[in-house]
């Protein structure tokens, strides 16, 4: 059975030079900003730490799964690192991540890789933390609204990745917008039903066996009531 | 693991002849070279296409110069193909300006078949420019050059560490994923997939105590910070004639078209 796959990274070629570099700019300040972030907030010793994470992040990736018509979606990951390592810190470690595949595997341009890292990476990750940490100091102390948040900002993440390609590939004029952004809603709107269903899990298993790795919220206060189930588990 | 794969991992790697001179330059030279092609064609519109001519010509000297065969950079580019045929499919109808011809119920656009052109032409120089710097280039000599050009330190140990593990953290995932497909897990639509997410934390909870266990083993070895070199980046006269020959055929093309 062969399914397409669904990727969101960007060729070179397929965003005029204008649009790439104004991306460019906006990923090297986030970038720059979350290296100062990080180097405020970790010590050396979470550097090996990130780059097993990075690495995790890409496995990740490797996590297809059908949508609908025969093709299928994979996993981005970016509000999962957010929630686990924070805004700006997943920033970077999704940025890394985008740039081995651009630079070990070719996938997704040099020049539009600012585009990429925006898309993919930074924006979901900024603003799934940021939206997650803003629900949460007004929605009640559960773990039902902890996690219910999870899935609202995973699915957002994605749509708004989306949502950023098909404008930057219409304002490039590469394909019309009225082409581009249905068509990138409509698949990324059951993408990201995926992704939050894979968050969502991946999140409630983390805070059933290791809440204090959450980097989000206040997650010991809701870790009781669901088996541990992860963990070191048969090698 | 085919079909669970969207990154082939045996896609990577050196490939071509090891020894050859193309090997050897600097990774500083290479990175430089094959960027500034890929740059110089991104920033070149369609009716300067000699160019586009141009820039495939280098990356095929290029190419056989370090003996990698066209299969093998086939092997490494074609994922794009349906990246290009989503776009040769609706533009061409869609984006209207110039002639047009119809065919039946459809109507084809010249201003649409230039943007494909120009797009595939693009999309192609690019990647094949990127695979054959992996072709001839190992990953760690990539990122020693990275560094050597100033990259933030943190992002190229990062991508070190990364790329160390990466091998044996998408072969577990690959292992936990057959073991879920073995007990018959086939998930037919995207609300069926909570036993991924159970797997992914699964993986990141082994992965962390993997990062925690490295780092812990790395100090014990005497690691201080940083990596210990046994031979040093050294851009020679080889490296320089490299770029200069890169950029002034590349360049002058531009700049020829540009003024043409």
């Amino acid at each position: 059975m062969y399914s397409l796959p669904i990727a969101l990274h960007i060729p070179d070629g397929f965003l005029s030079n204008g649009v790439s570099a104004v991306l460019w700019v906006v990923a090297i300040v986030i970038i720059a900003y979350g290296l100062r972030v990080a180097n405020v907030s970790l010590t050396e010793d979470r550097v090996p730490l990130l780059g097993v994470l990075a690495a995790f992040i890409f496995a990740g990736q490797m996590l297809n799964f059908p949508v609908a018509g025969g093709t299928s979606g994979h996993f981005l990951g970016a509000a999962l690192a957010a929630v686990l390592l924070g805004p700006w810190i997943a920033c970077i470690v999704t940025a890394v991540v985008i740039a081995v595949q651009a630079i070990a595997f070719a996938d997704g341009g040099i020049t539009v890789l600012g585009a990429n890292i925006v898309n993919m990476g930074a924006l979901g990750a900024l603003l799934a933390g940021f939206l997650m940490v803003a629900a949460l100091r007004v929605l009640p102390k559960t773990r039902g609204a902890f996690l219910g948040t999870v899935a609202v900002v995973a699915w957002t993440a994605v749509m708004v990745g989306a949502i950023a390609t098909a404008l930057q590939l219409a304002i490039s004029g590469t394909v019309p917008l009225g082409t581009v952004l249905p068509a990138m809603v409509g698949v990324h709107a059951l993408i990201g039903i995926g992704e939050a269903v894979i968050t969502v899990a991946a999140v409630s298993a983390v805070l059933a066996s290791r809440p204090d790795l959450i980097a989000i919220g206040d997650p010991e206060r809701y870790a009781a009531g669901a088996p541990a189930l992860a963990g070191e588990g048969a090698r | 693991m085919s079909g669970l794969c969207s990154h082939a991992l045996e896609l990577t790697g050196l490939a071509g002849d090891p020894g050859s001179r193309v090997h050897r330059l600097d990774p500083r030279a290479k990175i430089v070279g094959l960027f500034s092609v890929t740059i110089i064609a991104v920033s070149t519109p369609l009716a300067h296409w000699p160019v586009y001519v141009c820039c495939v010509a280098v990356l095929a000297t290029y190419a056989a110069a370090a003996r990698v065969s066209p299969r093998a950079v086939w092997r490494r580019v074609r994922f794009i193909l349906p990246l290009v045929l989503l776009v040769a499919v609706f533009v061409p109808f869609v984006r209207s300006g110039g002639d047009s011809w119809a065919f039946g119920p459809l109507t084809i656009h010249q201003a649409g078949l230039e943007v494909l052109g120009a797009v595939s032409a693009k999309a192609l120089i690019g990647t094949v420019g990127a695979a054959l710097l992996g072709a001839t280039t190992t990953f760690p000599s990539v990122l020693r050059g990275l560094e050597a050009m100033r990259m933030p330190r943190l992002l190229v140990l990062i991508a070190a560490f990364m790329y160390r593990y990466l091998f044996v953290i998408v072969e577990e995932a690959g292992r936990m994923r057959a073991a879920l497909v073995s007990r018959g897990y086939a998930p037919r639509n995207a609300l069926q997939v909570g036993a991924m997410g159970r797997m992914a934390s699964a993986m990141f909870l082994r992965t962390y105590s993997r990062g925690e266990r490295v780092y812990h083993a790395m100090l014990a070895r005497g690691y201080n910070g940083t990596m210990p070199q046994l031979h040093p980046l050294a851009f020679g006269r080889a490296d320089a004639v490299f770029v200069a020959g890169v950029l002034a055929v590349t360049l002058s093309a531009r700049i020829a078209g540009a003024t043409a």
